[in-house]
Formats: C-alpha cells, sequence, structure tokens
C-alpha cells in the first residue's frame, strides 16, 4: 500500500482567528501587515474578499475601496500558537502531522485513514470539525507530500482525494511546485506555467538553467524522490513525580520527599540551563483529593536548598487529610539561566540579594504586594514618579532620578488655601486647621501644564511653585496659579 | 548711543533701566527655534528692546530675514501704516503704535567640539563679520551638510573683533564652573569675553545666578544677562515641544523632561528682565554696552562684481566694445536707428550703476558654453535688452518684445538686474564646474534654498508627533490636495469623515497650520551662483552642498536681493539637450548644421502644424490644455507663441483672462482699452493684461506709483506670504485708479490678477525665451520629425509624455521605427537611412528597463560585423548575463533569428544559479536537446514588450481587446457621426489640475489614436474607484465638437482593466502607458509639488527640489489647467 499524505491549508488563519476573538459577525475584516513603508492586507476574511479587495493590497487603497473595512494588525506569535495548537489537535487522526508553512498541516494518513472509514469520511468530520471552530479550510490527500501540497491550495473544489499524483498536479500552475516565485516568474517567461509544461523540456537543460531544485520539487511530487512528514517531537512538561508506598502526613516528611523531588527537577534545569520563575508542588490525598502548594520566584533560580525553604510555609498550612500518597512537582514558569561563576564566598551578589529577600517577602504577602517607586518622563510633579512592582522593574537603580528642582517627600492632591490671592507668597496662612507663618519663601519655580494632555487637576493653568518653610516647623510646598489667581499647597518637605 | 537717548525709551518704570537680548534662537537653528527671525524682531519692537541679536547656532541663516523684516517695519513706520509682519500686525502696549525701534546685532551661538561651553559671537564691525563669517565657512567646509565642525583652537584664531559671551552649563546640576577656560579667553581677547547668565524659572534661579556671578567674579569675566530665547511669544511652547519631538523621533507622549517646563523662553521685556536679575542689575545694564559696542549692520555688506575678466580694460569700456561688435553681426545692413536708441540708453544705465562686470560675468559664462558646445539661452529681464541680444545672451530679437527698461533696473534703486541662463540639463555640470574653477570656491557658490515645511511633510510629521494613525494621516493628506501652504479647512476634514472638535484632532491642526512655512534645512538652489571680487566667505558662510563638488553659502535669493547682491542663474533645460542633439543629428544625415540663431524665422509650415495642435514633444504647448488652446489660438508669428506660452498658466486662468483675450482674438468681442493711457501697455494683448510687465505698468501708468513702487509691490507679491504687508497696497491700487477714472470692476480684476502672478508670476520677458524654443522645437517636428523624436527620446527624462507616446506620433507621422536589436542598436536611440532615403528610428538600449549604459557600450564597442548568436555576445562583449536577460526580454535578439523565449531560453543557461561542472567557461561545448517551448500569441508578445520597453511596436492592446467589445468607437471616428458614443482606451493621462474645480480630464488611448474626455465632479463622485484605478476604460458619454476641439463629457465610466489578461496572464499589471507620468490623480504628491516650484513662478521660488527632479519640474505644462 502506498503512502497517503494529507495537507491541510488554513487560506484565513489569521482573518479567522482574529473572528474566533472578537466574536466579531460578518462585516469585512481585514489583517493588516507592516509592508516597507505601508501597511498591506496579509489576509481577508470571506466578507472582505467578496468585496473586491485581494491580499497585498496597500490598506489605504483598500480603505478608499471599503471605508468600513475593520482591521486587525498580524499577530505571526498568534498565528503559530493557533497552528501548533491544531497541529497537536490532529493528532486524532494520525500520529504524524506537522505544520507546514504558516498556514497549513500535513498528516501522514498511512494506514490510518480505516479508522475513520475511509478517507472520504475522515475529510468530511475534519472539514465539518474546522468549520465548527470557525476555519476555512481546503485540504487534500494524494500519494506524496508534494502533491498533497499542491491540490490543497491550487485545485479547484476545497477536498481533493488523488490516487495518483502526477497526473493529479499536471494541470496545476507552476506555483503549485512549492518554488520561489522567481523561478515561477522565470518559467513563466519561457512559457511553462503549469506544472506539466515542464515535460517540454529536457530536465538536463531545465536543471541547468533553473538549478535542481525545479527537479527535486517536481520529483518530490510526483514520489519519485521520498519525502518524509517531519513531525516534531512532543516536548516534555517540566515535571517530577514521587509515589509513596505509605500515604505520609508530616510537614517534615513531606518536607524530605520534595528535597528529592527538587534535586531532580533542578538537575533537569540545570542539563537545560533553564531555572524556574513558579514551582507548584501537587499532593495527592489517600482518598484521591488533591491539593497544592505554589511559590513564585522573583529571579530565575534553581537552587534546591533555597527553594525548598520558601516552600516550608505553605506546606506547613496545608490539610494532609488522609495523608499524601503521590507528590508531583512542576515547574510552570521557567526563564533560561545561564551557569553562573561561582563567587568566592559562595554568596549572592547584591543584585541576587535583593531579588532573594523580594522572593521572601512576597512569597509571605504576594509578590504583587511589594511595589517601588521609579522615576517618570515628566515635568509635572504628579507624573515625575510612577509605582511599579518592585519585582518586575529591573534591577535596583534603573532610571536614575534626574538633577533637578527639590521635589516633597510627600505630595498630596492640591488643597487650596482660602483667601490668598496675591502673587507673591503669603507671610502668614492657615493650612489643615493650622496657621502659620512663612518665615522664608524659595522660588518660583514655574511649571506650565503639559498640552497635549487635558488634565482637569491643572485646567487653572501654570503654576508657581515655591518652598515655604514655616516658623512652625511644616516646608510646605505650595503654588500660585496666576491664570486663576489662587493658592494651593501640594506637598510637605521632610 | 547717548545716555540721554537711552532714558528716552526702551525703559523699565521700576529700575529704570532698558535691555538687549543678546541671545536668540531663531527657527533657523532647524528644529530647535520656534519662532522666525521677523517674528522675534517685530516682537523686539513691540517690547521696546533696545537691540536684539539673532544668535543661531553655527549659523547666520536668519539673520538677513531680520534685517529685513525690522527695514519692513521702518517703512511701515515711517509710512504712518500699520505694519504687518507674517500676518501679525505690529504694535506696542496696549495696541499704541511701536516706538524707535530695537538694533539688530548679527551673530551666532558658536557650539564648539567637545566643549561644554557655548559662546555667543557678536561681530563689532565689518572687519570682525567678516572673521566670523571664515570662522563658520571653515567649520561648515571641514563637515558634512549641514553641520559645522569648530574647534577652541578655530575660536582663539579668527575671533579678533567679536564679543564673546560664554554659555557655561548650569552651575547647578553640578558641573565645574569653567574659571580657568574664561580666564584663557580673557587673556586672549581683553575686553570681549562676558558670561551669559540665563535665568530658567525653576525656582532656583537665585540661587544660580549667584553661582554665575562667583564664576564672573573668580575668572574676572564681566556677568551679562541674556534670556536664552527660543521663542518670540509664550504661545508658541506647544510648537517648540513639537519640534523636539520631531528632531528626536518621539511622539508627544514619550517627550517627558525635554518638553520645555514652561513658556518663559521667550523674548521678554525689560520690566521682566530687571525682575529676575535684582540682584544683578550691572548685567543687565551691560546688555547696553555690548549692543552699543556692535555697530555692525548688514546694510554695510559693501558688495563688488569680480573684474578680473576684463583684462585690465576697464568693464564699461569693454561692455561697450563688445556690445559694438555683436550689434555689428546681429545687423550686418546696419543696427536700425530706434535699436542703437536703446542700446544707448541701457548703456547709460549699466554705466550708471556699474553693472558692466555683471554682463561680462554672465557674457562669459555663455561664451564658455558656446565653446564647449553646450547649447544655452538667457531668459529674465535683463537677458531680454537689446545688449544681451547682442552678446549673444539671448537669442530673442529686442523688437519682439516691449521691454520695460525699468523692470529690471532703475536708477533710483539700483537693484540688479536679473539674468538666467538655461543649459541643456545633460551638461550644465560642465558650466558649473567652470565657474568654480575660474572664480575659485572662496569667491563663488551657489545661493541655498530654504526648504520649508509645506503642508504635507506638516501634516505627516506633526501627525506622526501628536500620535495621529497613518491612515489618519494619509487621508488628511490626500484630502490637502491644491493647498500647499494651508492647514486643512474644517469642511475638508468634514468630508474625510473627522471630527473636526476632537481635541487632539484640532490641536494637531492648529499646530500644523503653525508649522507650515517654517524653515526645514537648506538646500541648494538650482543653480544661483553668486561670485564675488573678494573672498566669499567674509560676506556669508559657505557649506557644503549635499552633490559632491558644489559649495552653497547660507542665504537664499531674497536674502541676496534684501542686501542687492548679484546672482547669475545658471539653470538647466531639459528641451535645450533635447534641440542641440537634433541640430547634431540632422547634421550628421546629411543635413544643414543648424543653431537657433540660423532657423528660418516664421515658417508657415511650422505655425501650421501648430494650429492643428499637433504639437507632442513640442516645448511647452504639448500639454492637453496647450493643445486644446492651439486651434483656437491659431499662433501666425511668434508674438502669438509669447502670448500662447504665458496665457495658460494659473495666474491668467484664475484671474479669468483666457476668454476675454480668445474672444477678442476670434473677432467675437471688440477689443476696448481701458484708456488711452493705457493704449501702449495693453495693446498687444487685445487690452487683456497678460504679463507681469503689464501689471507693473497699469500700477505705474493707472494706479499711480511710481516705478519703484510697483516693483516693491511685485517683491512683496513674492514674498507676501512672509511679510503680509499686501493690504496696503491693495488700498492704494483701487483708490489710485478710482481716482483716475477707471472703474471699480476693472480695478479689482487688476489688482486679482497682480495677485495671481505673485503665486505664478510669468514675464514676458521669459514668455519670449520660452517662445523662442517653442518655435525652434515645432520647427524641428515640422521639418526633422525623426531626428526631433530621437533626440527627444534621447533626452528623457523630459517632457510630459512617455516615450510610447512619443513613437506612436511619430509613426503617425509616417516615420518608420525599428525595433531593439543587438546587431544595430546603440546606447541612444539612433536613425538609420531606409533604401527610399528617408529615416528611420532604430530604438536603443536606453529603451530597456534595466540595461546599463555600460553594458550597452560594450555590446556596441565589440560588435564588429555583428553577433552569430547569444553565447558569442556573451564571450565577446563581456557583459554580465542579467544584462543579457534584459535583452532578451526586449526581444533584442530577433535580429539572429532568435524570439524572445529560445533568447532567454538560450540566456539562462549561460545565466545559471549554479553552473553546473564540465559546463563552466572552459567545459566542452554540449549540444543541448531543443526544448519545446510553446510559442507566444501577439498578446503575450505586447505584454513582454510593455514589461520590458513600456511600449510595444507589435499592436495596441486594444486591438487584441476590441473584438470582445462590441459598439464602441474608435478614436480616429470621434470627429464625424454621432455625438452619444462609447469608447475604450488605455489611460495614459490622468489629470486634476487646482483651477479647474474638481474636474478630471482623462487622455485615453485606443490603437487609432487618441480620446479627450472630461468627468465633472457628480461623475466623478459615482465612478471614482474607476477613475482613479483603471488603466483600460470604457466611457459613455457626449461628445463635444468645436474648433476642431473634440472632448468627450463622460456619463459612465467602466472599468475594463481585466480585459488586458486577454492578453496574456500579466496583462494587467504590465500595460500601464502613463509609467506614473501625466498621472495625478493617482499620485497627487506630485501635483502640489510641482507649481510650487514651477521654474517660472515667483522668481524667488525656483527650484526647491533636488537638481535629478528638474527635468520634470522645468516641463510645468501638466502641472495645472
Amino acid at each position: 500500500m502506498g503512502r497517503r499524505i494529507l495537507s491541510l491549508h488554513l487560506p484565513r488563519l489569521a482573518s479567522d482567528l482574529a473572528a474566533r476573538h472578537s466574536g466579531r459577525g460578518e462585516g469585512p475584516l481585514a489583517i493588516i501587515a507592516r509592508q516597507g513603508r505601508g501597511d498591506v492586507l496579509a489576509c481577508l476574511s470571506a466578507a472582505a474578499q467578496a468585496q473586491g479587495l485581494r491580499r497585498g493590497q496597500p490598506l489605504s487603497e483598500a480603505r478608499a475601496l471599503v471605508p468600513d473595512l475593520a482591521t486587525l494588525p498580524l499577530d505571526p506569535a498568534a498565528m503559530a500558537r493557533a497552528l501548533d495548537a491544531l497541529r497537536r489537535w490532529a493528532l486524532r487522526y494520525a500520529p504524524w502531522v506537522a505544520a507546514e508553512g504558516a498556514d497549513g498541516l500535513v498528516i501522514d494518513l498511512t494506514g490510518s485513514a480505516h479508522l475513520m472509514g475511509g478517507e472520504g469520511l475522515l475529510a468530511d468530520d475534519l472539514m465539518h470539525r474546522l468549520a465548527a471552530m470557525g476555519f476555512e479550510a481546503r485540504l487534500a490527500v494524494a500519494p506524496t507530500q508534494g502533491a498533497a501540497w499542491a491540490l490543497a491550495r491550487f485545485a479547484p473544489g476545497p477536498v481533493t482525494l488523488a490516487e495518483e499524483a502526477r497526473e493529479a498536479i499536471g494541470p496545476l500552475p507552476m506555483a503549485a511546485l512549492r518554488l520561489a516565485p522567481e523561478t515561477v516568474a522565470a518559467l513563466a517567461r519561457l512559457g511553462l506555467r503549469q506544472v506539466r509544461d515542464l515535460t517540454r523540456a529536457p530536465r538536463g537543460a531545465l536543471a541547468r538553467r533553473f538549478g535542481a531544485d525545479v527537479m527535486l520539487r517536481l520529483d518530490q511530487a510526483n514520489g519519485a524522490l521520498a519525502e518524509p512528514v517531519a513531525a516534531p517531537p512532543v516536548a516534555a512538561p517540566h515535571a517530577v513525580r514521587l509515589s509513596l508506598p505509605e500515604p505520609i502526613g508530616l510537614t517534615a516528611d513531606v518536607m524530605a520527599g520534595l528535597a528529592r523531588l527538587l534535586e531532580r527537577l533542578c538537575q533537569r534545569l540545570a542539563a537545560e540551563a533553564l531555572g524556574a520563575r513558579r514551582l507548584r508542588l501537587e499532593l495527592r490525598r489517600a482518598d484521591g483529593t488533591m491539593t497544592q502548594a505554589e511559590i513564585a520566584l522573583a529571579r530565575p533560580m534553581r537552587d534546591p536548598a533555597a527553594m525548598a525553604a520558601l516552600f516550608a510555609r505553605p506546606i506547613d498550612s496545608l490539610d494532609a487529610g488522609f495523608g499524601f500518597d503521590a507528590l508531583r512537582l512542576s515547574a510552570p514558569l521557567v526563564e533560561a539561566l545561564a551557569p553562573a561563576q561561582l563567587a568566592g564566598d559562595g554568596r549572592a551578589s547584591g543584585a541576587d540579594a535583593l531579588a532573594d529577600l523580594l522572593t521572601r517577602l512576597g512569597n509571605r504577602v504576594g509578590l504583587d504586594s511589594l511595589i517601588r517607586f521609579l522615576p517618570a518622563d515628566s515635568h509635572i510633579p504628579e507624573r515625575a514618579f510612577q509605582i511599579a512592582s518592585a519585582v518586575h522593574a529591573g534591577a535596583p537603580g534603573a532610571g536614575a532620578w534626574p538633577l533637578g528642582p527639590e521635589r516633597p517627600l510627600l505630595l498630596f492632591p492640591p488643597e487650596p488655601l482660602a483667601g490668598l490671592t496675591g502673587a507673591m507668597p503669603p507671610r502668614q496662612l492657615r493650612w489643615r486647621r493650622r496657621v502659620l507663618s512663612v518665615v522664608r519663601a524659595l522660588g518660583p519655580e514655574r511649571l506650565a501644564p503639559e498640552w497635549w494632555l487635558d488634565d482637569p487637576a491643572w485646567r487653572s493653568g501654570m503654576r508657581d511653585y515655591w518652598r515655604l518653610d514655616c516658623a512652625e516647623g511644616p516646608r510646605l510646598w505650595a503654588f500660585f496659579t496666576p491664570q486663576a489667581p489662587g493658592w494651593a499647597v501640594q506637598g510637605v518637605f521632610a | 548711543m547717548t545716555a540721554g537717548k537711552m532714558k528716552g525709551r526702551g525703559q523699565d518704570l521700576a529700575t529704570g533701566v532698558g535691555y538687549a537680548e543678546l541671545c536668540v534662537t531663531s527657527n533657523f537653528t532647524f528644529l530647535t527655534g520656534a519662532s522666525h527671525p521677523e517674528e522675534i524682531v517685530a516682537r523686539a519692537a513691540e517690547l521696546g528692546l533696545e537691540a536684539v541679536a539673532i544668535t543661531d547656532r553655527n549659523s547666520l541663516a536668519g539673520v538677513v530675514r531680520a534685517h529685513a523684516a525690522l527695514r519692513e517695519i521702518a517703512r511701515g513706520i515711517a509710512a504712518g501704516g500699520p505694519v504687518v509682519i507674517r500676518g501679525q500686525a505690529v504694535q506696542g502696549e496696549a495696541g499704541a503704535a511701536v516706538g524707535p525701534l530695537p538694533r539688530l546685532i548679527v551673530g551666532a551661538r558658536l557650539v564648539l567640539q567637545g566643549e561644554p561651553v557655548e559662546w555667543l559671537a557678536l561681530p563689532v564691525d565689518r572687519a570682525a563679520y567678516a572673521r566670523l563669517s571664515r570662522l563658520l565657512s571653515a567649520g561648515k567646509r571641514r563637515a558634512a551638510k549641514g553641520d559645522c565642525l569648530l574647534t577652541l583652537e578655530d575660536l582663539h584664531a579668527g575671533a579678533e573683533g567679536l564679543i564673546l559671551i560664554a554659555l557655561p552649563p548650569d552651575p547647578l546640576t553640578g558641573a565645574p564652573p569653567p574659571t580657568e577656560l574664561l580666564r584663557d579667553m580673557l587673556r586672549r581677547f581683553p575686553g570681549h569675553v562676558f558670561v551669559g547668565a540665563a535665568p530658567r524659572y525653576d525656582g532656583r534661579d537665585t540661587a544660580r545666578l549667584a553661582a554665575l556671578a562667583r564664576l564672573a567674579q573668580h575668572s574676572g569675566v564681566p556677568m551679562v544677562a541674556v534670556g536664552d530665547v527660543l521663542m518670540h511669544h509664550a504661545r508658541r511652547r506647544r510648537l517648540a515641544d513639537v519640534l523636539t519631538c520631531i528632531r528626536e523621533g518621539l511622539t508627544i507622549e514619550r517627550i517627558g523632561r525635554r518638553a520645555l517646563p514652561n513658556a518663559e523662553r521667550r523674548l521678554k521685556g525689560a520690566a521682566d528682565m530687571a525682575r529676575m536679575f535684582r540682584q544683578h542689575p550691572a548685567a543687565l545694564t551691560r546688555t547696553l554696552d555690548i549692543a552699543g559696542r556692535c555697530g555692525f549692520s548688514l546694510d554695510e555688506l559693501s558688495y563688488e562684481y569680480p573684474d578680473e575678466i576684463t583684462n585690465g580694460e576697464a568693464p564699461q569700456r569693454r561692455l561697450e566694445r563688445l556690445t559694438t561688435e555683436g550689434l555689428r553681426r546681429r545687423f550686418p545692413r546696419g543696427v536700425p536707428p530706434g535699436t542703437m536708441e536703446k542700446v544707448e540708453k541701457e548703456l547709460r544705465i549699466i554705466g550708471a550703476l556699474r553693472f558692466a562686470a555683471y554682463f561680462l560675468t554672465v557674457n562669459d559664462i555663455v561664451a564658455f558654453a558656446r565653446g564647449r558646445g553646450i547649447l544655452c539661452q538667457g531668459r529674465g529681464s535683463a537677458a531680454n535688452s537689446v545688449i544681451c541680444y547682442a552678446l549673444g545672451i539671448t537669442e530673442v530679437a529686442p523688437d519682439v518684445i516691449s521691454m520695460v527698461f525699468e523692470r529690471f533696473m532703475s536708477e533710483a534703486r539700483g537693484e540688479p538686474p536679473d539674468i538666467d541662463v538655461d543649459f541643456e540639463h545633460e551638461r550644465r555640470e560642465e558650466v558649473i564646474q567652470h565657474i568654480y574653477e575660474t572664480y575659485g570656491r572662496h569667491r563663488a557658490g551657489l545661493t541655498a534654498t530654504v526648504i520649508h515645511f509645506r503642508s504635507r511633510a506638516a501634516i505627516r510629521e506633526v501627525g506622526k508627533v501628536m500620535g495621529l494613525s497613518d491612515d489618519l494621516l494619509a487621508s488628511i493628506a490626500s484630502g490637502s490636495w491644491g493647498w500647499s501652504s494651508r492647514a486643512p479647512s474644517r469642511e475638508a476634514l468634514v468630508e474625510l469623515g473627522l471630527n473636526p472638535d476632537d481635541r487632539r484632532l484640532s490641536l494637531t491642526l492648529e499646530l500644523i497650520a503653525e508649522i507650515i512655512g517654517f524653515p526645514r534645512h537648506l538646500s541648494q538652489h538650482v543653480g544661483g551662483f553668486v561670485i564675488t571680487k573678494g573672498r566669499l566667505d567674509e560676506l556669508c558662510p559657505i557649506e557644503n552642498a549635499a552633490m559632491d563638488g558644489r559649495t552653497v553659502i547660507e542665504w537664499d535669493k531674497d536674502d541676496i536681493d534684501t542686501l542687492g547682491i548679484l546672482k547669475v542663474d545658471v539653470l538647466s533645460l531639459g528641451m535645450l539637450t533635447c534641440i542641440r542633439k537634433s541640430f547634431d543629428l540632422i547634421a550628421m544625415h546629411g543635413g544643414t548644421r543648424w543653431d537657433l540663431e540660423t532657423l528660418p524665422r516664421e515658417d508657415p509650415q511650422t505655425y501650421d502644424m501648430l494650429c492643428k495642435a499637433d504639437a507632442v514633444g513640442v516645448f511647452q504647448v504639448e500639454s492637453r490644455a496647450q493643445m486644446n488652446f492651439l486651434p483656437r489660438m491659431k499662433p501666425r508669428e511668434f508674438y502669438d507663441l509669447v502670448i500662447e506660452v504665458a496665457i495658460i498658466r494659473p495666474g491668467p486662468i484664475q484671474g479669468g483672462m483666457v476668454h476675454p483675450y480668445i474672444n477678442r482674438r476670434q473677432g467675437r468681442e471688440p477689443v476696448i482699452l481701458p484708456s488711452t493711457d493705457l493704449r501702449a501697455v495693453l495693446e498687444r494683448t487685445l487690452g487683456v493684461p497678460l504679463f507681469q510687465e503689464q501689471a507693473m505698468q497699469i500700477a505705474v501708468v493707472a494706479a499711480g506709483f511710481t516705478p519703484e513702487e510697483a516693483d516693491r509691490l511685485r517683491r512683496s507679491l513674492a514674498t507676501f506670504k512672509r511679510m503680509g504687508t499686501i493690504g496696503t497696497f491693495r488700498d492704494r491700487f483701487i483708490n489710485g485708479m478710482l481716482d483716475r477714472g477707471y472703474d471699480l470692476p476693472f480695478a479689482e480684476q487688476c489688482f486679482a490678477q497682480i495677485e495671481g502672478f505673485g503665486e505664478y508670476g510669468f514675464p514676458e520677458s521669459h514668455a519670449a525665451s520660452f517662445a523662442l524654443l517653442v518655435y525652434a522645437s515645432a520647427w524641428l517636428k515640422r521639418h526633422h520629425p525623426a531626428a526631433f523624436a530621437c533626440a527627444l527620446l534621447n533626452s528623457q527624462p523630459m517632457g510630459f509624455y512617455a516615450p510610447a507616446q512619443i513613437i506612436r506620433d511619430l509613426r503617425d507621422h509616417g516615420v518608420e521605427v525599428r525595433p531593439v536589436c543587438v546587431n544595430a542598436s546603440g546606447w541612444d536611440n539612433t536613425l538609420e537611412k531606409r533604401a527610399d532615403g528617408k529615416l528611420a528610428l532604430r530604438l536603443g538600449f536606453r529603451q530597456i528597463k534595466g540595461l546599463r549604459e555600460e553594458d550597452a557600450g560594450w555590446i556596441v564597442a565589440a560588435r564588429a560585423n555583428g553577433y552569430p548568436d547569444v553565447e558569442s555576445l556573451w564571450r565577446r562583449a563581456g557583459v554580465p548575463p542579467a544584462a543579457l536577460e534584459r535583452l532578451a526580454e526586449a526581444d533584442g535578439f530577433a535580429g539572429m533569428r532568435l524570439n524572445r523565449r529560445d533568447a532567454l531560453w538560450a540566456v539562462r543557461a549561460i545565466r545559471a544559479p549554479k553552473p553546473l561542472p564540465l559546463f563552466g567557461l572552459e567545459g566542452e561545448g554540449i549540444v543541448e536537446p531543443q526544448a519545446d517551448l510553446p510559442q507566444m500569441s501577439l498578446g503575450e508578445q505586447v505584454i513582454d514588450d510593455y514589461l520590458s520597453l513600456r511600449l510595444s511596436l507589435r499592436a495596441h492592446p486594444m486591438e487584441i481587446v476590441r473584438p470582445h467589445l462590441p459598439g464602441l468607437t474608435a478614436h480616429h471616428d470621434l470627429a464625424s457621426g454621432p455625438l452619444a458614443v462609447s469608447v475604450c482606451g488605455l489611460v495614459i493621462t490622468r489629470q486634476r489640475p487646482g483651477t479647474a474645480s474638481g474636474v478630471i480630464f482623462l487622455t485615453l488611448e485606443d490603437e487609432t489614436g487618441v480620446c479627450n474626455v472630461v468627468v465633472w465632479p457628480k461623475v466623478y463622485e459615482q465612478f471614482r474607484r474607476v477613475v482613479i484605478g483603471g488603466r483600460l476604460l470604457k466611457i459613455t458619454g457626449r461628445l463635444q465638437r468645436e474648433e476642431g476641439i473634440i472632448h468627450l463629457i463622460a456619463g459612465t465610466v467602466e472599468d475594463l482593466s481585466p480585459m488586458l489578461g486577454l492578453l496574456g496572464d500579466l496583462g494587467m499589471e504590465a500595460i500601464d502607458p502613463t509609467e506614473g507620468r501625466g498621472d495625478e490623480v493617482r499620485r497627487p504628491v506630485q501635483a502640489r509639488e510641482l507649481p510650487g516650484n514651477h521654474p517660472l513662478r515667483a522668481r524667488s521660488q525656483r527650484g526647491m527640489r533636488h537638481p535629478r527632479d528638474q527635468a520634470k519640474a522645468l516641463f510645468p505644462s501638466r502641472d495645472f489647467h
């Protein structure tokens, strides 16, 4: 029995995906990609194509033709993810499935089609399921991968079952041979436009002029040269497990088990030059129920001892029930971690030490609860800093604070000072129900609103900021708004 | 300046001190300064400053504009009227009149390599100015275009006589104070060094000024107050931020602390400065001392024309002698007395104004070109003087046009004459290099052209900064058709479906409007040369141009005019190349050796041809509008051509001059002259003012302007956008005419026309020079069509039509055109003698897309008795296989009985991606079995012809398509038969002139001829997509036949482009006969760019584009109408 290869082509993968995600209806949709200086249509929904748009068309032109065209940017990563998901899904039909290009799959059906009741029923099933998922698809089954590829893309109907390769692909255009576009164009200039036209010229002469690739592709399609389906190996998850002959219930026992698991996991991570950012310990109780403990790490790590220490608290709070009889430790999030040169004293560097501190703190209060201030790029005091997660903001000291006019330690929304309208700093003022007398005023620092934003707080126009040193102690940061005369306090210096 | 005078003005009541601003960055520090120099001096006048300095970064580019604006304000005040600078009235506090004006201090801000301290350099006198200019020139010449490399050593060497104000880095950032540097400079230039203190308004100025005062104290260098001004008014802060973003490639959201924290870097009055410097009053009074010492004014720049070419002979004597000799040559039978009188008058004025050397320089350049066989032709008002005719600078006889001598030179003004010389576009560089060689780079330089933000660039750049999406910007920009210096209007936005009330959008539009007109960078003028007697770099800084071997001064044409510096315009013109090549071809094939002077004049057959609008390829009159006008104009003599050239222009069209003129010419309307005074002015143009000179004369004769005032009116028109001074002239003009008894409509019409000339001025003197080339090219086309077409093709790219149309026209005139052949063609197209003695045109290799001239040269050189096969060509000529492939694609091997596919098959064997072993150069010849390639259909042949040559000699695509389309009328049948027709053809031009209110003009071509189609806006809206995008259109509508002109008024438009698929696979992509030319509708960019750069527009605007685009720009006829 000869080989049977199924090629699946998803001509609208990008737009179908977008439609699936957005739940958008029937309107014309185009996926756009940047090409050179302009945007072009990379993928079209059926509705958009029906309006006369075509792939590769400049977006501006398409907009002129179809004003209500909805557009989304092309996301190749999402496409690749979706294709990979489909590849795994297609394993239901045969064990060898590989992605083909950015929008197709190839399945080696040899010997497995009868399980679905034959190729015809298998093809129907595949098409129905894909249609239900919202994907437009074309497929072909042929004795060779090349022929199946060609027929899936260039045959007249969406489903083609070819018993034989050579005759089936003869009338297809030259591009069906998976040749470089330049080669196709060069052949076309000689009048060789269909696959079968290649028989008009001697093989040697053709190979001399267009390279061996033409003949290679032709032979692959005709079956004269073998071309196996290169299905990728399945990547194993970073997980290790431990089954216990007797249930255990003591924290120390669980910790001991964990230590053995960590040892194995870290060996594997080290072999792959990876470090874990998150670890999950799943524990199965003797009655079959599950519980789990999870830790997060502020830096990628594969140090069993340090990790075990972090697990101590969550494990302590677990309910053992009838005891655990199986443990599974996995690292759902890993990052690259190159082997590091050990320092002489064997202690972590400053940055790592801070990260470890954050890890310890974070596993108590939650890593997301740890925040820090970072400088932000603005003259406006309220916008001159930002609050960032302490873990993700990079190394300490990232983005140095600018050298500039002094800023108060405490900043709060402006608190107007009633009854003051003069441009010069007052000698006395009432603030927070205290009467303060100003002994020194430094300023003014004039700040104008960021004109490109319409910030309600700055609608009173520009501000002249002063530092008012009061005899009573507080050193206030107050401002005067000349365009709407009035004073307000916005901060207190230490 | 006396103390008493100082008290009288510019005083601050609080402290009694005036102020002079010594540090101003104008927008000639590109993408940094946020105000025009004009605005800065106007604002300084309003604030009552004692003086204001323009100190741009390593540049003097903006100072002349400030100088001119100050002069304008002074003149306006003297006239008692309101003064308007750049659209803003200049007025003091509370609307009061402006008091005594500030003085302008010329200066520069020197930024030195690797030095944290910047220096303001203010020359105290002419000698110091010369040193500053030389210093900047030296820095610029050793750097790339637009850059300046200066070191502290340069400053040590060349700063004598300059007031040097150090601008140290902010002392509060912890930078060490440059005490030693200041001490050292003070030692070198005692009494000339100061330290500038600029407040920053960040709340720390007290500390900052104190630190600077300490620095001054320690170094012994006195402190002076400066504003470090970036804008003339606080409202420009937004624009300053946008400029920062453009400079740094940011969006406004990401500008962060690079934004200005406040608007305090604006020009300030004495009171504000006194408040800031209340602790340091001496720093303030020192500004006045320094201003007092800087006595240099740009008015002192005396300018002398070079005179060494006279060999010791006095220039005037030499000019007289050469003129007499020339007259003897021009008029062998004696000079007519009227002409003699003119010559004497011209010589007298030239003598009085001492411009003889200028004329002699132009003469020298022209003589050089003549000696090299480069065709040239002068134009411009002075060029059409009798002297220039006698010297051979122009061929337009003085009796042809009614030159008004005062137009270009008047004794009262002493302003320079104006001669532009056009040279062959392919050989102008020789002339330019000759000028550099003769006078030296230190004495000759091209003038600059200031590239301004125009609407499209402004929309794109500001839009990007403001974060508008590309789509949105593209649609705003595409809606901007027809306006180049205005922001999009509200209506235009609503039309585009945008919400003009959106804050971000309206902000963006305001900024776009504001930035339009800002200088973006300096570019080189197309050919305006300034040549001096002394060193040019002491007059103005010189910098390198983008092109190798060119140097450019920093000032543009207007600046030079302002200062009364002479320049010679060395321009290029494609038609001159074409005419010279025609002359060569005629002589080469046994004809007479013609030149412009000996061409038979007033040839009736030539005029007959023009009357039939048979003008494809003829200079200037080949555009569709001109061709439509020719049969109505029916030119019979040279002056008719002068009018023809001048009348189909936006000026006359918008001024409504065309219809009255043609009606009068055809006798359908009586010729009425508004008054006897104007008879002399308007008689020749049948009472309709057409030329710039006439508009000026009307101003003199009918509105009572003095000739000087009229000329000033003309100049202010050219620059009125910049200065905004037109309003006052308008009232004077109209009142003047009313006082003299003219009616209001006529007066308004005259003024409207003068305004139109401001945009697209067309003087009679230019028209006459161009008309001469119209005549010469028409004569060549009539009598030597093959040679003319051949020369035209060899001068490409130029003109309105693509090679396909030129060849088609040639074949319609019965000349055989032969295909490209490797055994017969040269790089250029050539003429071949036929058996019957006629000439045939052989297409040259230059028509083949992608073939290099060098390869073509090798093919011709190694040809000998011809190549028998592809292989021998490859081996003998040694051209790369890629070139062979181009030749095969062009069917160039047909002569060796190899059709296109067989030739390609043979070439591919040579051009294998990877040569197989044993097939190499030394390998055995292998006899290959012949491939059975499918034969090409006629349609496929045509497609491949178009792909390779952009034209086909085999068949017109319509010929193949027509059998499938019943019910069509062929284009040559349109002259008779019913008026309701359907036609079909390839689109060869597509125009949407700004003057035609949205009408689209299409020209269709089929195998029998062309058809002119008019698409009214309503129909256009209905068929927009088809009209813009179609290549093969079927149009049904009604014909209009008038005086031999046939128009089809489109009713319905169908896109039949897919029918081109009948020819073969690539039909639709391959066949685009417009080659992007003449297709303004699809590519509105060009349409917008061209009118502004029109060479004959206001002369100040000429050539703001790269020289390689010049050829296109010089053929303006496609731009409008």
